[in-house]
């Protein structure tokens, strides 16, 4: 081969693009060919020297959290329903004037009204989940710790009043209870950065936790109950409180001691001042 | 009642593909933000492009082939979305001609002399010192069409064809690009400038 290879052999040559039969002429005619030897060469320098100073940008990490929370929001079926909405296109039709900005007016404010609705339950929905998740870790922790409680009591008049001036509010405790379920005590607790009363019962010889928190504007209206890692979780509010019990005990003796504390809040009224 | 929690509202299908799809991007995020940079010079930019990237492929990964070329996939969407962006467009806008691209394609490397291997040319010395400050410079100054390929070629050591599926060109386009892409470091690298940098150096 007398020809000298040209840049796209030479090209190909450094990028491992030729075939077998291609690679053995150049390679014959490179041991002949001193000028293509030192053109390959060069090729060669180039193509690493370009690697080495091409990796020259390292992503932000916080950019990394970001696209990761965007791949699981984008996972959320209200949220992807949304969005699907918004991208849908908007067919502009030919009619002039006033007709086509009412209705484009009427449009936007429908996308409008469905995708804050959808997107409020969707945030409704993550803070609801995120209490969940924070009382049974705390209900964890208690049954880890293995500690007796702040105040040791199953008398609901020494544990009530043992929160006085602790937690900006009151609430009752049921003083019927059934035979296998029993007040152990309590703790002062915090709860989404809030303090809260944490009650400690037991059902037989199930742990339960009852966490009882100031009823704030921003109060969830989720559903009652829930499950999370194996544990149930029953909860109600009224005006003043929001309620919620973690235990491993079964659902429905849980929602009957749960009934019991939200009966005995009844026609107390609870404002603050009142004990 | 009993409500279901948002980490249970997904059906095992779409969670499956959502983790499908993180563990083939997610490896690739680091050389999309390189890339991504590279070609909007600026890195609020190329965080917005790769953002939109992967907001594309997640949207479109139920279209995504299994077992075929996600990183050649990932890539194409992140330059078609370069191209509608803003830099990508003032780019078009800058950047020669193909046909101006293509001139001289088929000159041979007839620069050094015949018989004699010469390793002592500036450009040799600038990449064997490992001059990336100078390197990185030339590449700053190559056409949008021409770094793409040195970019995906050199960088991301990605192979003609899968190139090629990137820009939707044919192959011989790539060759050529390449060709003229590293034709156009080594004349940058032989400027004035880049050979004083050397001296500095």
């Amino acid at each position: 081969m007398t020809d000298h290879l040209t840049p796209s052999l030479l090209n190909a040559l450094a990028d491992g693009e030729l075939s077998a039969d291609q690679l053995a002429v150049a390679n014959e005619h490179l041991a002949s060919c001193p000028a293509c030897t030192s053109a390959a060469l060069y090729q060669s320098m180039l193509k690493s020297a370009t690697e080495r100073a091409g990796h020259r940008f390292a992503p932000p990490p916080q950019l990394e959290e970001r696209l990761a929370r965007m791949v699981r929001q984008e996972s959320a079926p209200s949220k992807a329903v949304a969005l699907h909405a918004s991208t849908q296109p908007v067919r502009l039709l030919g009619f002039a004037g006033w007709a086509t900005a009412f209705v484009c007016l009427l449009l936007s404010g429908s996308a409008f009204l469905f995708e804050r609705d959808s997107h409020r339950t969707t945030i409704a929905a993550s803070e609801y989940a995120g209490l969940v998740t924070e009382v049974c870790d705390q209900h964890v922790a208690t049954l880890a710790a293995n500690l007796p409680p702040q105040v040791v009591s199953s008398d609901r008049h020494t544990v009530k009043p043992w929160f006085q001036g602790k937690i900006p509010f009151s609430f009752n405790l049921p003083e019927n209870l059934p035979s296998d379920t029993k007040l152990e005590g309590a703790n002062l607790t915090y709860v989404r950065n809030q303090p809260a009363a944490l009650l400690l019962y037991s059902i037989g010889k199930h742990r339960v936790s009852v966490f009882v928190r100031q009823r704030t504007s921003a109060a969830l209206s989720y559903g009652s109950s829930a499950e999370y890692a194996g544990f149930h979780v029953a909860r109600f509010s009224n005006d003043d409180l929001d309620v919620i019990a973690v235990s491993d005990v079964d659902p429905t003796r849980l929602s009957n001691l749960v009934s019991l504390i939200e009966q005995s809040q009844t026609g107390t009224g609870w404002p603050t001042s009142h004990r | 009642m009993t409500m279901r929690l948002p980490w249970k509202r997904s059906a095992p299908e779409p969670a499956a593909q959502i983790s499908a799809f993180e563990q083939l991007a997610m490896p690739l995020f680091p050389s999309l933000y390189n890339v991504a940079v590279w070609l909007c010079c600026n890195p609020a930019d190329a965080e917005d492009l790769v953002q939109e990237t992967f907001l594309k492929a997640l949207r479109g990964f139920s279209t995504f082939e299994p077992g075929s070329n996600f990183r050649a996939w990932i890539f194409r969407i992140l330059r078609n979305t370069w191209l509608t962006s803003r830099s990508g467009l003032a780019a078009q806008r800058t950047i020669a001609l193909e046909d101006e691209l293509e001139r001289g394609d088929e000159l041979g490397p007839r620069q050094v002399p015949e018989g004699a291997i010469d390793r002592q040319t500036p450009e040799l010395n600038l990449v064997r010192l490992g001059d990336q400050a100078a390197i990185r410079d030339a590449m700053e100054k190559l056409p949008s069409p021409l770094l793409e390929v040195i970019l995906l070629c050199d960088i991301e050591e990605m192979k003609y064809r899968e190139i090629a599926m990137v820009l939707d060109i044919p192959i011989g386009t790539v060759m050529s690009r390449i060709a003229r892409g590293r034709r156009a470091l080594r004349e940058f690298l032989l400027a004035p400038e880049a050979l004083s940098s050397e001296v500095r150096a």
